[in-house]
C-alpha cells in the first residue's frame, strides 16, 4: 500500500514538474545559446564591446516585438512587419526635413494605417491573417521599391545626430515597460489570451473580439511605425530592401522566447524579452563563428522548426471523462 | 451467466498529469452480454474504454482478448483486433463522403493494382446502409449533408459492419432521438446475439436497466463492483455510483397555484423573432421568479432561442427586449444587462478549454473590477465562485481541458454566478452530466428562482422540463407549438404530442 502511494506521489510530481520546466525552457534555451557561443568564440562574444554591439542591433526588434506579441497572443500573425517598417521609415525620413516630432508622428500614423488596412481585410472580410499580411508584404515591398527607384530616401542629418545608446536604450525600455504594465495589470492581456484560446467562446463571454482585433493591429502598426524612427536614427536612409526579412526575424525571436504559435493562455510577456535576446545572440554568434549567410539561414530554420515543435499544444485537446 | 470469458482487463491504470483518472481497474467481459459501465462524470469510464479502443495509450496494465494480449495503437488498429467504438461527440469527418467516412483508415480492401476502386467502395457502403435500414442515406453524398443524428448512425454502421467482438457505445444515446436510439439498441442486441460483447456507457439509468445484462460501477477512477441487472434497481445503482444514499426527489416538489398567484415582472421578451432556417416568428415572455422551459426535437430551432436572447444570433429579425424596454441586439448589451448564457456546445461556445479555470470564471466580470487588475483579486474571485459551485479541481490555475463534463458546466455556472446575472438562459444545462452534479444544478436553479431571478431552460430531456419548469413551451419546426403549465398530472406524452 505504501509503495503504491509513493509511486503515486512521484508520478504526480512528474506531472507538475514538466509544466514547470516548460515555462523555464526559453530561459534555459537562452543560457544554452549564450554558453554555446561563449565556448565556440572563446569568450569573445561576452566582451563589453560585443555585448554593446548585440544590444544596439536589437532596438527595433525589441520594440516591434511588443506589437507582434499582442497580435500573436490572439492567435493571429503579421508578415507585413518588415515592409511596414520600410514604408514607415520612408515617411519618417521624408518628414524629418520639416521637423523631427512631425517625423515621429508621421511614422506612427503610416504604421497604424497599414495595420488598419490589415485589420479591415482580416476582421471585416474574414480572411486569415497570414494571407492578408503576406499580400500586404508584397504590396508594401512594391511601394518601398517605387519610392526609392531614383535614389534612397535620405533623412535629415539632425536625425542621425540623435544616435546615442542611452536614448535608444531608454526608448526601447519605455516601450517594453508600457506594454508590460498594460497587458499584465489590465483586462487587455486577459482578453487577448482569451481570443487566442477560443475566439468563439471569448465572444460568448462578452469580449468584443472584432473591435479588439482591429485595435491590436492598429497599435502593433503604430509601434512598428515608431520602430521605423529608431531605424532612421541608426541608418539615416531608406533603400528598397529596408526591413527585409524583419518579419521573419520577429517570428523566430517570438518562437525562441517560447511563444505558442497559436497564441492563447500560455503566451507570456517574457517571451518578448527572452526571445529577442536569444535571437540576437544566436545571430551574432553565427556571424562570429564565421559561418556563411546560407548556413546561418539554415541553422535559423532548424532552430525555428525545433522550437515550434516543442511549444505547439498537441496534447491540449486531451479530455478526461 | 456461465458464458465464456471474452475480454479481461488486468490492473488498467491511467494518469493525466496530477489527475489519477483510472486506478488499477480489473474487469471481466463475457461473450454474449451487454455490459454497462456507469459512474459519475470523471469516474474514468471513457478513459478506460478509450484505452481499450486505442484512442488513448494504456497507462499500465493489460487487456486480454480471447487469450491474446491487445494494446491497440489507434482506432483502426483496434478494429483489426475486433474492437470498435461509437463515441460521444462527432466522429465523422466533414468534407468526406459517407462512404469515405465509413471505410476511413480501412480503404485497403478496395485497392486494386495500386488504385482505389471508389465505385466498389460506394457500392459496399450503400449495401451496408441498406442492410441497416438506412437506405435514405446515400453513400456518395458528403457527410455534411446529414444532420448530427444521421451522422451518428453512419458511425454506428461503420463501427459494427465487420462484426466486432467488442463494441463500445460511449454515451451515444444523448445525441440521438428516440428512433435513433431504437436503431442503436437493435444493433446492440444484434451484437449480443452473435455471442459478442457490448460495453455500454450511459448516464440514463432507465436505459441501462433496460438494456444491460451486467453493470459495473466506477467511482473516482476506482472499480466499485459488478452487479447482475436482476439484483439491483435504479436507486441501488445511484447509491453505488455516488457512494451514499441518494434521494429520489432532486426535482422541484412544489406546485404553485398559478391561477391566483400573479406572475413576476417581465424579465425579457421576444417579439416575432425570426432567424433564417432556425426560428419563425417566435414570441415569448420570461418573468422574474419563474423557470420557463423550452422543449422540442433537437432540430426544432429551440437552441437558437437561447442565442437570440443573448444577442448572439446572426441575421435575426424581430425584437428582443428587457422589461424596461432596452433592446438586446448584441452579446455585450446582454451581459451588461445581467443576461447569462450557457451554450449546449459547452466546449466551443461556453468555455476556453485551453485556458485556466480562473480566466474562464473571471472573463465577463473583469470589466467590473476596475482598470488595474491584480493577480490576487482575480484569483480570489475565481476561487470563491469555484468553491461555491464545489468544482472538483486541483486549483483555479488548472486548465479546463483537464476537467470532466460536469465540472466544466460548474465552471460555466460559476462564471455567471460571479457576474451576478439575473436572467439565466441555460441550453441543455445537464447534458452529459451525472446525477450528483445534476441534483446540485437543479438545487441552484430552484434557489435562484426563489431569489426572483428569471431562468430559461432549453432541454431535450423531457423529465427535466416537467420536473423543474413553471411553464413549458414546446417548439416544432421553428415555431412555438404549445404551452403547458406546471402540474403534477403533466406527463411525457403531453409534451411529445406537441413535438411531433
Amino acid at each position: 500500500m505504501t509503495t503504491t502511494k509513493e509511486a503515486a506521489a512521484t508520478a504526480e510530481k512528474k506531472g507538475f514538474d514538466f509544466s514547470a520546466i516548460r515555462n523555464f525552457l526559453p530561459l534555459i534555451g537562452f543560457v544554452v545559446i549564450v554558453a554555446f557561443f561563449a565556448i565556440t568564440t572563446h569568450g569573445l562574444i561576452l566582451t563589453p564591446k560585443n555585448i554593446t554591439l548585440i544590444l544596439s542591433g536589437g532596438y527595433m526588434l525589441m520594440i516591434a516585438a511588443c506589437g507582434v506579441w499582442l497580435i500573436m497572443t490572439m492567435g493571429c500573425l503579421d508578415f507585413s512587419q518588415g515592409s511596414m517598417l520600410g514604408v514607415s521609415c520612408a515617411a519618417v525620413c521624408a518628414l524629418s526635413h520639416i521637423s523631427i516630432p512631425l517625423a515621429i508622428v508621421g511614422g506612427i500614423v503610416v504604421g497604424a494605417l497599414i495595420g488598419a488596412v490589415n485589420a479591415y481585410f482580416h476582421v471585416n472580410r474574414q480572411i486569415q491573417s497570414f494571407v492578408v499580411t503576406i499580400c500586404m508584404m508584397f504590396l508594401l515591398r512594391g511601394v518601398c521599391a517605387f519610392i526609392t527607384t531614383e535614389a534612397p530616401v535620405m533623412a535629415d542629418t539632425s536625425v542621425l545626430q540623435l544616435n546615442s545608446m542611452s536614448l535608444l536604450m531608454g526608448i526601447t525600455i519605455a516601450v517594453l515597460i508600457v506594454t508590460y504594465l498594460v497587458t499584465r495589470f489590465t483586462k487587455v492581456g486577459h482578453n487577448l489570451k482569451a481570443i487566442g484560446a477560443n475566439e468563439r467562446a471569448a465572444r460568448f463571454a462578452g469580449i468584443k473580439v472584432q473591435k479588439t482585433k482591429v485595435l491590436v493591429y492598429v497599435i502593433a502598426g503604430a509601434i512598428t511605425g515608431f520602430a521605423a524612427f529608431v531605424n532612421a536614427i541608426k541608418v539615416g536612409s531608406v533603400t528598397s530592401t529596408a526591413g527585409n526579412m524583419f518579419e521573419t526575424q520577429l517570428l523566430i525571436a517570438m518562437v525562441l522566447g517560447g511563444m505558442p504559435i497559436n497564441g492563447g493562455a500560455r503566451a507570456r510577456f517574457s517571451n518578448i524579452v527572452i526571445g529577442v535576446l536569444s535571437y540576437l545572440v544566436l545571430q551574432k554568434g553565427l556571424v562570429m563563428m564565421g559561418l556563411t549567410t546560407e548556413i546561418q539561414q539554415l541553422v535559423m530554420g532548424v532552430v525555428f522548426v525545433a522550437m515550434v515543435a516543442l511549444f505547439s499544444e498537441r496534447s491540449a485537446n486531451q479530455v478526461i471523462k | 451467466m456461465g458464458n465464456k470469458l471474452l475480454l479481461h482487463a488486468e490492473k488498467i491504470d491511467k494518469r493525466f498529469g496530477p489527475t489519477h483518472a483510472v486506478k488499477e481497474v480489473s474487469l471481466d467481459f463475457y461473450e454474449g452480454e451487454i455490459h454497462a459501465l456507469i459512474g459519475e462524470n470523471g469516474s474514468g469510464k471513457s478513459t478506460f474504454t478509450n484505452m481499450l479502443t486505442g484512442i488513448l495509450p494504456i497507462g499500465s496494465g493489460t487487456f486480454t482478448l480471447s487469450g491474446e494480449q491487445v494494446a491497440p495503437k489507434n482506432q483502426v488498429d483496434a478494429n483489426h483486433h475486433g474492437i470498435a467504438i461509437v463515441v460521444q461527440e462527432t466522429g465523422t469527418l466533414s468534407g468526406l463522403t459517407v462512404a469515405e467516412n465509413m471505410f476511413l483508415g480501412d480503404e485497403d480492401q478496395f485497392i486494386k493494382n495500386g488504385l482505389k476502386d471508389t465505385r466498389a467502395m460506394n457500392k459496399k457502403a450503400q449495401e451496408l446502409l441498406d442492410a441497416y435500414g438506412l437506405s435514405y442515406i446515400k453513400a456518395t453524398s458528403a457527410v455534411d449533408m446529414y444532420n448530427f443524428e444521421d451522422r451518428k448512425l453512419v458511425e454506428i454502421v461503420r463501427s459494427t459492419y465487420f462484426d466486432p467482438k467488442i463494441l463500445v457505445v460511449d454515451e451515444t444515446t444523448t445525441a440521438l432521438s428516440q428512433s435513433g436510439r431504437d436503431k442503436l439498441f437493435e444493433v446492440m442486441r444484434d451484437v449480443r446475439a452473435k455471442g459478442h460483447c457490448v460495453i455500454f456507457i450511459s448516464h440514463d439509468m432507465a436505459e441501462v436497466m433496460d438494456m444491460s445484462d451486467r453493470i459495473s460501477i466506477l467511482r473516482d477512477g476506482d472499480f466499485i463492483t459488478t452487479v447482475d441487472v436482476s439484483e439491483v434497481d435504479e436507486d441501488k445503482l445511484k447509491t453505488l455510483m455516488v457512494g451514499r444514499e441518494m434521494g429520489d426527489h432532486y426535482y422541484r416538489t412544489d406546485y404553485p397555484d398559478y391561477a391566483n398567484e400573479p406572475a413576476g415582472d417581465v424579465a425579457v421578451c421576444m417579439e416575432n423573432v425570426s432567424v433564417p432556417g432556425e426560428l419563425d416568428e417566435v414570441s415569448l415572455t420570461l418573468h422574474r421568479g419563474e423557470i420557463l422551459g423550452i422543449g422540442g426535437l433537437s432540430e426544432c430551432g429551440m437552441h437558437e432561442v437561447g442565442k437570440a436572447i443573448f444577442g448572439a444570433s446572426y441575421d435575426r429579425t424581430g425584437t428582443v427586449k428587457l422589461g424596461d424596454g432596452t433592446e438586446i441586439n448584441d452579446i455585450n448589451t446582454a451581459i451588461d444587462h445581467s443576461i447569462a448564457y450557457a451554450s449546449k456546445d459547452r466546449d466551443h461556445e461556453s468555455l476556453l478549454i485551453n485556458d485556466t479555470i480562473e480566466d474562464n470564471i473571471t472573463l465577463p466580470s473583469m470589466r467590473d473590477m476596475g482598470t488595474v487588475l491584480s493577480d490576487k483579486k482575480l484569483h480570489d474571485f475565481a476561487q470563491k465562485y469555484a468553491e461555491i459551485m464545489s468544482t472538483k479541481m486541483v486549483g483555479v490555475n488548472q486548465y479546463v481541458s483537464a476537467l470532466s463534463g460536469g465540472n466544466k458546466q460548474k465552471v460555466v455556472l460559476a462564471r455567471w454566478l460571479g457576474k451576478q446575472s439575473d436572467i439565466l438562459v441555460l441550453d441543455s444545462p445537464t447534458r452529459g452530466i451525472d446525477i450528483k452534479v445534476k441534483a446540485a444544478i437543479y438545487a441552484l436553479m430552484e434557489d435562484m428562482r426563489k431569489q426572483g431571478k428569471a431562468i430559461l431552460i432549453i432541454s431535450e430531456e423531457i423529465m427535466e422540463l416537467i420536473g423543474m419548469c413553471d411553464r413549458i413551451l414546446v417548439m416544432k419546426d421553428g415555431k412555438v407549438n404549445g404551452e403547458l403549465l406546471r402540474s403534477p398530472e403533466l406527463c411525457e406524452q403531453d409534451l411529445i404530442a406537441k413535438m411531433v
